[in-house]
């Protein structure tokens, strides 16, 4: 953006009347002042009475005529800064961006974009915008689900505030579910809130509170608690600090709580960790439909339309973070596989598709694995599922 | 992490209206300005100029000559007060925009990574200002003025801009084009530079209209004023409106009944609607539209449309964005990427996916070590409930 930005700075001084002049000519308030006072200065001599008043205005006219070639030169000097700015942004943006029919138009499409975008308001704690948005489009958003995310932002906003609370009713309330995930919220919660009071209140305080707290979980986290109750060895906070137990007094053992609680109640109510608006977007705006553009582009260019109309030409590399299912791309075929066509594995462990593998498959009905000695019954392949 | 990595570029793309609407607003106030000086100032020229004269001539008093620079010095002064207001009024707040704008962006370019704390804020910002985009561009006004307040982000997005769009495209469905008409007078050199002939329509409109109302000798006049100007262009269309002079508003006869049809009027907001998104080099489709197509193309999966392998974590899986996904198409994949889904973990030859010898149920090595580990080497396949030890289990390749 320095490009841009150096000819907005450059733009900037020019308009500005505080900043002395760095044009190459007068700033239009210098010339418009300067003129102004030439006419009153001809004005106060021709009412002085002054006999040569010819004189006065001819000298007036080249005044006139000198300060209003000055304002055009100014103007005239942003103007071609102005172009500039505009010529440093074309060069930033070289790319339009596509223009595509209209998409999710359709009614049933645009009920579903209206209420993912309500619950992404109500997901991101901004109800008073869900409120008007809801209100303004008259999308109906499930009444039960829009309580729980009221009750979810109640309980993070406490979390925030170190009030674990709110937190430790809820896991109460869901131990069942948290255990079947084995989520350790439960404990991570009593593990800050058992350093805040070692901290700040003191040992004895702390040790209460382990006690009635930690004996639940020692069977699932033992070393951890052994280390909890261990580190006040080291107190004060200062040799805490470089003790091997300083990653307790990390801000983090606090602050993860926050993320950490989100996802586990979302999931409860079935909905996904991260926030789904933003993830389409994000892969969407960071480069994917640069790239879908690209392979369309070189596809025109080929002149060949790709065969699958209902597939990108190209792939667009994910992090690891949003891959979500499992692809198998039969090494042979490099077809997906699918549900009638489905990976198989040798008994040598490697896997192909079903259609491979008979292809493959001798009189006999053995097969040779393409990529070790190992021969096998084609019988013998077991089905995988990923 | 090569697939972290910031797509400058990419991000890119989507910015171009961004930093390119508050640079035409700037423009329009240097035109203004531009319009005050030579109003003014020519206007103190040739006043100065006529006195000029007439004192040779010997034809003026002292004291008039005295009052006509009292009038000069009047225009000085108003050119004076009228190029600050503008400059306090619009300039100086739109060179702000540009330069908060160009920040916001000069921000990303500085991030390295994706998974940076900053590049989340700024995905954060960006998410909201399309959702901004997205309310204005669909009639939802107070959510999208409710949401740029509370993210106190008004600067970044183009209120204004689009309540004058909905101003004057709520006049043209009301049936009035003075609105538009003034806002092409604004633009006539732009809208000329890209041959736009909105204008026309709009004319031709307010004449169908006189007709329809049986003012004919007005219509005739307003051809002749508006119309025959554009005769190089739309002969054609200037002479079917001359007919239709003859032709009563409930004629059945092809070409005059369509000129006769009130849906030109929705025609003609929709060719508004484009005519200013393409000055203003917006996209046609709400940026978060074009953003949502491709992000949901990139993870569109057949696998998301089983109920047998839905992932609640997966965007596509959520009942309304798959049905959204299905107007894009599937992503396309040469390589194999074996998911765990027991802890959402990658498999590869660090984590190598295991079988399960009688369903053939996969998993990683990883989640089922942790499992055995906890179960006296035990594990067990949640989804069919096969049991064996884990050393029982078996070696996937996937190549």
């Amino acid at each position: 953006m320095d490009g841009p930005l150096k000819e907005l700075a450059k733009l900037e001084k020019l308009t500005s009347d505080t900043g002395s002049s760095k044009g190459k000519s007068p700033s239009t308030t210098t010339s418009l002042d300067s003129l102004l006072q030439s006419l009153r200065q001809a004005r106060d001599r021709l009412q002085a009475g002054e006999l040569a008043s010819a004189d006065v205005l001819s000298s007036l006219s080249q005044t006139v005529e000198l300060k209003k070639k000055d304002v055009e030169e100014r103007q005239k000097e942003i103007y071609s800064c102005i172009n500039k700015y505009g010529k440093a942004l074309d060069k930033k943006f070289p790319t339009f961006l596509p223009s595509y029919p209209p998409l999710f138009s359709s009614s049933e499409s645009s009920i579903a974009l209206e209420r993912t975008i309500a619950l992404h308001f109500l997901r991101t704690g901004q109800f008073e915008t869900a409120e008007t948005f809801i209100e303004e489009s008259g999308v109906h958003v499930d009444r039960r689900l829009h309580d729980n995310f009221i009750d979810l932002h109640h309980i993070i906003t406490a979390l925030r505030q170190g009030n674990i609370a709110p937190a430790l009713e809820w896991t109460g309330r869901n131990r069942g579910f948290l255990q079947s995930r084995s989520s350790a919220l439960e404990f991570h919660l009593h593990r800050s809130q058992y350093m805040h009071l070692l901290l700040n209140s003191g040992i004895p305080t702390a040790l209460t509170y382990a006690q009635s707290t930690f004996p639940t979980f020692f069977a699932q986290h033992e070393s951890e608690i052994k280390r909890l109750t261990a580190c006040m060895v080291f107190l004060p906070l200062t040799r805490l600090k470089t003790s091997p137990y300083k990653d307790l007094v990390s801000p983090s053992i606090h602050s993860d709580l926050e993320p950490m609680f989100a996802k586990e109640y979302c999931a409860s109510l079935g909905m996904s960790r991260q926030v789904p608006l933003r993830v389409v977007g994000d892969i969407g705006g960071g480069g994917a439909l640069a790239r879908i553009e690209k392979g369309r582009k070189v596809m025109r260019e080929r002149k060949s339309e790709w065969s699958q109309s209902d597939e990108l030409p190209i792939e667009i590399p994910l992090p690891p973070e949003n891959r979500y299912h499992s692809i198998f791309a039969c090494p042979v075929s490099k077809e997906q596989s699918t549900e009638q066509n489905p990976p198989m594995m040798m008994s040598c462990g490697h896997v192909i598709t079903k259609d491979s593998l008979q292809k493959l498959s001798k009189p006999g009905g053995r097969v040779k694995c393409p990529y070790c000695p190992v021969e096998s019954a084609v019988t013998s392949a077991l089905r995988v599922h990923f | 992490m090569s697939a972290n990595r910031l797509n400058v570029d990419g991000i890119m793309l989507f910015e171009q209206p961004f930093a390119r609407v508050p640079y035409e607003d700037y423009r329009k106030v240097f035109r203004t300005s531009q319009k005050y000086v030579e109003k003014e100032l020519g206007a103190v020229q040739t006043s100065c100029g006529d006195l000029s004269k007439r004192v040779n001539l010997g034809t003026v008093t002292a004291e008039d000559a005295a009052k006509g620079i009292d009038g000069m010095i009047a225009r000085v002064e108003t050119l004076k007060r009228k190029l600050s207001e503008l400059q306090d009024s619009a300039g100086a707040p739109t060179l702000g925009v540009m330069r908060e704008r160009l920040e916001h962006l000069a921000q990303v370019e500085s991030i390295q990574s994706t998974t940076e704390p900053e590049f989340a804020r700024w995905a954060d910002v960006r998410l909201d200002r399309w959702l901004v985009d997205w309310a204005l561009r669909n009639g939802k006004e107070q959510t999208a003025r409710t949401l740029a307040e509370h993210k106190g982000i008004q600067r970044l997005v183009d209120i204004d801009l689009f309540s004058d769009i909905r101003r004057i495209e709520d006049a043209l469905r009301n049936q009035s084009c003075t609105e538009a008409l003034a806002w092409c007078s604004e633009n006539r050199n732009a809208l000329r530079k890209i041959k736009n002939t909105l204008e026309f329509d709009l004319r031709l409109q307010e004449y169908i209209e006189l007709i329809r109302t049986g003012k004919r000798i007005e219509a005739i006049a307003y051809s002749k004023k508006h119309l025959i100007a554009w005769q190089s262009t739309h002969q054609q269309q200037i002479r079917t409106a001359a007919a239709l002079l003859c032709f009563p508003p409930k004629t059945t006869c092809g070409p005059y009944k369509r000129l006769y049809d009130k849906g030109r009027w929705k025609n003609l907001a929709d060719s508004f609607r484009l005519a200013i998104y393409n000055l203003s080099t917006l996209p046609t489709e709400p940026l978060l539209h074009l953003a949502m197509y491709a992000g949901l193309a990139s993870l569109k999966l057949p696998t998301c449309y089983d109920p047998e392998t839905r992932n609640a974590d997966c965007p596509i899986c959520d009942p309304d964005l798959g049905r959204l996904a299905q107007e894009v198409p599937f992503s396309h994949h040469v390589n194999s990427t074996i998911v765990c889904r027991l802890n959402g973990k990658i498999m590869d030859a660090d984590n190598m996916p295991m079988a399960f010898p009688q369903s053939g149920q996969v998993y990683s090595k990883e989640a089922l070590g942790e499992m055995a580990a906890k179960n006296d080497g035990f594990v067990t396949c949640p989804r069919t409930g096969e049991q064996c030890e884990f050393s029982a289990l078996r070696k996937v390749f996937i190549s």
